[in-house]
């Protein structure tokens, strides 16, 4: 190796790490560990607990586990290492997890599951309530459709979020299920939630049953975007599809009236809770003294563990100006290419 | 058997293969009663195959020149995304011909990354499975960072048809036309492949086998042709109410088209050969004054712009561009063009058994899905599968050298 | 007359070892000159820079009179200068046309691959030298030792050789095929052409070569008349590095 081979070198090393050094700032060192930060979503939590954090002075310093339970393990020591005074976990496995957490509580660190389920009693669970994610899915759905044959487009088979969502979906379709008013024709996780696999997973699903879908609940809007894909080339649009996050694509959607119902979980409020909360606990209050917070036991284990549930909000046509007063998407992009005789309330 | 049907002049290796996808479609139509092979699982098994098919292709000489490109998901992801981009984003989708600049620039980008990854192969010597690896990541990051993460949507309305989906076909007439087309060139090739063999006084196979490959041939393309048309188009409407037949997808076209070129340059270029020559024998290429570094580099650039060529596709399928799309494709791809009989030694390969390796690889995934199969069942599944594949091919292999 | 072919002084290293310690020979037209000596003698080595694969550290290489560096083996081609090396630098998953004109393909008007015009090409050279050689279609992978040293001497004869250099052609074959190739060499020797042999059959040698030059550790120990020795002092040549006439 030559002189200008390790010149490069260096100047790649340093690089490298200062762009992953954040800022300095006085105050409390609170660390976030995302499972796969390049979900979709994230990067709004993300600028929340952010802003949070600055307000009060605090520092911040993340890590991505790029879907590795292994990774997500060797993140949490590293950020214990950095000094974290609280950690921020969303984490890849409720179960596998748990190592980690044990490792924080080891080093007195206090633990705020975010968004996903951890199987343990000591951390405080904050989250949307993704029972009621679901509930919100079906019941907007089963407004439209209450009678005829259903399919579940779930989201990834590793998330026990998915299996959350479809408890609540089936809870609000028991009755008519069981009456037989409503047949499920399909059903089928979507790998990674990825759109693409959804589209293909919809079309094989219409092709067996010949087109005789009347309805389909879809747990998110990436797959919502996929189902939608399929049912267009079938000329089946219209038919109700559900779907979560409020992705932009996914309110356009709604204004066409292609999707019925897009569960907005404002993603900026959990942070700002997260980010409260990590701090108040790096202060000294316990989890179940957390305003706000009761114990839950709806986990597989049936384990008591303190939760804050986030109530999320159906947007449908009739309440998009929800999102865009909140200042989540612009009337632009929720209503491009909408066709003017046909304005939803939030388009006028 | 196997010297009988080499006497015939049929090439063995694709004849299996072709007997093998036969049998796996017999398997699923029983277990789906029949559903497998109705018109519209059969259109819609052809648009998702294609996908797979077109970068399998490039694959093909890609593993021929001794070679590997890990990373054909990821930069079908930013490819994908670049097109998303400037259709969504920058010029507006309806924007007249901004689907066009759109995909212009899709593939332009497909070629410089495939650039980056030829030259680090090529000029600096770092094995193509590492800067493949390197690749693999990097461009999904960079699909990730051109929106955020964000989904681009929606497309143009003149992109959506290169889907195939509503008015994504080119309906019957000119459906039976390319038929009628295609079955007179196989007859035309097997019979120039006669007067050739000749005029040199070689071995020639049997008439009867000549006349049953044509005719076989020809009963396929006609009969793809024949089930495509009868699948009733949703989106169209005929005169007296009643539903026009589909016809061939735009993908479907695509990949021909992709294949035709593709065959040429392997037969009929000086690029083409010298890849096949450097992953035959490196020494001899060396030796003989080839030049491998620019083989090399325009090899990659030619694998990315075939993964824009799919991320065309499939953001036009999708009608909209996702950082997720062309997750595990490069898994796929390569086990497509493995089974398809392109030997990881090098030096040997086909297209048209890339193709028919891709359809291996869909019928079952599609066939399962169709059986409601779980996907975690469907992987175990079509691991398997690769591995009897590759195994299969290892014997046939052995038993030639012999 | 001038020779074809003059080396002088050359020398090569890789790293520590010195392959080529300043050797020096010639050859001139119509003449064979054997290059003997044991494994890692550096025949080669010096056959691989004549044919242009490395280029020489030290020394010249005089072609016809005038001093020549070779960039590349193209290069050295172009200077008349054909190698079949050892290893035959055959594709063996390509059939003969295809390596005989590797590198050089014939091309038609639009820049494709004249597949036909090559076919054609190839069987006419190589039908001479073995008329029973008529399948152009098989792969090199399908084709006996015999045939595949056939193809390679094609290529060379093809391009019009006037320098040929043959690196252990009869290694590999049998009787017979090896009387075929001597027969070949005689031919092209009265045709005019210099060839460099690599042997280490000493009968081979005896029966086809003028002169042969004996390397060891790199140089050269003497070039001597083949008339003029006896095989064993050829051997004590090659093992020893005793000049021949010393006792």
């Amino acid at each position: 190796m030559n002189l200008k081979h390790i010149a490069a070198l260096a100047t790649l090393t340093s690089l490298a790490l200062s762009v992953s050094q954040p800022a300095q700032a006085k105050g409390e060192l609170v660390a976030v560990s995302w499972s796969n930060f390049q979900e979709e979503r994230w990067k709004k939590d993300e600028t929340a607990i952010k802003a949070t954090l600055a307000a009060a002075g605090a520092k911040y310093i993340s890590a991505d586990a790029q879907g590795s339970n292994e990774k997500q393990l060797a993140d949490i020591e590293a950020l214990i290492a950095k000094g974290a005074k609280a950690l921020i976990i969303l984490a890849q496995d409720a179960d596998a997890i748990l190592p980690a957490v044990n490792k924080a509580r080891e080093a007195r660190i206090p633990v705020v599951a975010y968004d996903r389920l951890i199987q343990d009693g000591g951390v405080l669970y904050l989250t949307f309530d993704n029972v009621e994610v679901g509930r919100m899915q079906a019941r907007a759905v089963l407004a439209v459709k209450p009678k005829g044959n259903y399919v579940f487009i779930k989201g990834s088979p590793t998330d026990p979020n998915a299996n959350f969502l479809n408890n609540g979906q089936r809870e609000v379709l028991k009755a008519a299920m069981d009456k037989g008013d409503i047949k499920i024709v399909g059903e089928q996780y979507t790998d990674g939630w990825a759109p693409e696999v959804a589209q293909k997973n919809m079309e094989q699903i219409l092709t067996r049953n010949n087109n005789k879908v009347d309805a389909v609940v879809a747990s998110n809007d990436g797959t919502a975007g996929g189902v939608v894909a399929a049912l267009r080339a079938q000329n089946m649009i219209g038919i109700p599809v559900s779907g979560q996050d409020g992705d932009v694509a996914a309110l356009n959607r709604v204004a066409r009236g292609e999707q019925t119902v897009s569960v907005w979980k404002d993603a900026r409020e959990l942070g700002k809770a997260a980010a409260n909360f990590a701090l108040q606990m790096a202060g000294g209050t316990k989890p179940a003294e957390v305003k706000g917070a009761s114990l839950w036991s709806g986990g597989s284990k049936k384990l008591a563990i303190p939760s804050v549930f986030l109530k999320p909000l159906p947007i449908t046509r009739d309440s998009l100006k929800v999102v865009i007063d909140a200042g989540w998407a612009s009337k632009a992009q929720v209503c491009a290419g909408v066709d003017a005789g046909k304005l939803p309330a939030g388009c006028k | 058997m196997q010297t009988w049907l080499a006497k015939a002049g049929f090439d063995v290796r694709f004849t299996s293969l072709v007997l093998a996808l036969a049998l796996i479609w017999l398997a699923l139509a029983i277990a789906t009663e029949g559903l497998f092979l109705s018109p519209r699982n059969l259109y819609n098994l052809s648009i998702q195959t294609c996908v797979t098919a077109i970068m399998a292709c490039g694959m093909v000489f890609i593993i021929a020149a001794r070679q590997i490109d890990l990373s054909v998901g990821s930069q079908m992801a930013f490819c994908g995304m670049l097109i998303a981009f400037v259709q969504a984003e920058w010029l507006g989708a309806e924007a007249p011909y901004a689907w066009l600049l759109s995909i212009a620039i899709g593939i332009v980008g497909g070629m410089l990354l495939g650039a980056f990854q030829g030259w680090w192969t090529a000029y600096r010597g770092v094995p193509a499975f590492i800067v493949t690896l390197a690749g693999y990541l990097m461009f999904r990051g960079a699909a990730f960072l051109v929106a955020d993460g964000q989904t681009l949507a929606p497309l143009s309305t003149v992109y959506q048809r290169i889907g195939g989906g509503i008015h994504g076909s080119i309906g019957p007439a000119w459906s039976w036309a390319l038929g009628a087309l295609a079955c007179a060139w196989a007859i035309g090739q097997v019979v120039l492949a006669r007067r050739s063999r000749a005029s040199y006084n070689a071995a020639m196979p049997p008439a009867w086998a000549d006349a049953a490959k044509a005719l076989i041939t020809c009963a396929a393309l006609l009969g793809f042709v024949g089930v495509v048309c009868a699948y009733p188009d949703p989106g169209s409407v005929g005169e007296d109410g009643t539903l026009v037949g589909k016809g061939i997808g735009v993908p479907v076209l695509i990949l021909i088209g992709v294949a035709m070129v593709l065959t040429v340059v392997a037969r009929r270029t000086r690029f083409g050969r010298y890849v096949f020559a450097y992953g035959g024998n490196p020494e001899a290429a060396l030796l003989s004054g080839l030049p491998t570094n620019r083989v090399l580099l325009t090899l990659f650039m030619l694998m990315g712009a075939l993964a824009a060529v799919a991320a065309v596709i499939t953001t036009s399928r999708l009608n909209s561009g996702t950082h997720s799309i062309g997750q595990m494709a490069e898994l796929y791809v390569i086990a497509a063009t493995v089974i398809g009989g392109t030997a990881l030694a090098g030096g040997t390969g086909t297209i048209p058994g890339a193709i028919v390796g891709a359809l291996v690889i869909q019928s079952l995934d599609n066939g399962m899905v169709l059986m409601d199969v779980s996907s975690a069942k469907r992987q175990i599944f079509i691991g398997l599968i690769l591995i009897g594949a590759v195994w299969f091919d290892g014997l046939y292999t052995r038993r030639q050298i012999r | 007359m001038t020779a074809l072919v003059e080396v002088r002084n050359l020398s090569k290293h890789f790293g520590g070892i010195q392959a080529v310690d300043r050797a020096s020979c010639s050859l001139h037209e119509g003449e064979v000159v054997g290059l003997l000596g044991h494994n890692g003698a550096g025949k080669s080595t010096l056959i691989k820079v004549l044919a242009g694969v490395f280029p020489a550290d030290e020394g010249q290489i005089i072609v016809r009179g005038e001093e020549a560096k070779f960039a590349s083996p193209r290069a050295a081609r172009l200077a008349g200068i054909e190698t079949i090396h050892q290893s035959l630098a055959l594709a063996e998953n390509l059939d003969a046309p295809s390596n005989l004109f590797l590198g050089r393909e014939l091309l038609t008007p639009w820049g494709t691959l004249d597949v036909d015009r090559m076919e054609h090409e190839a069987l006419e050279v190589i039908s001479r030298l073995n008329p029973n050689f008529r399948d152009m279609k098989k792969s090199v992978r399908e084709m006996s030792g015999g045939q595949r040293q056939t193809v390679a001497i094609a290529r060379a004869l093809y391009f019009n050789a006037r320098i040929l250099i043959m690196d252990e052609p009869c290694a590999a074959l049998g009787p017979a095929e090896t009387r075929m190739v001597q027969d070949t060499i005689r031919k092209l020797k009265a045709a005019g052409i210099g060839i460099f042999l690599i042997s280490h059959d000493l009968s081979d040698v005896f029966e086809v070569c003028d002169r042969v030059t004996v390397m060891k550790n790199g140089a050269v120990v003497d070039t001597v008349k083949v008339a003029e020795v006896s095989q064993e002092d050829v051997l004590a040549m090659i093992i020893l590095g005793r000049k021949p006439g010393k006792e």
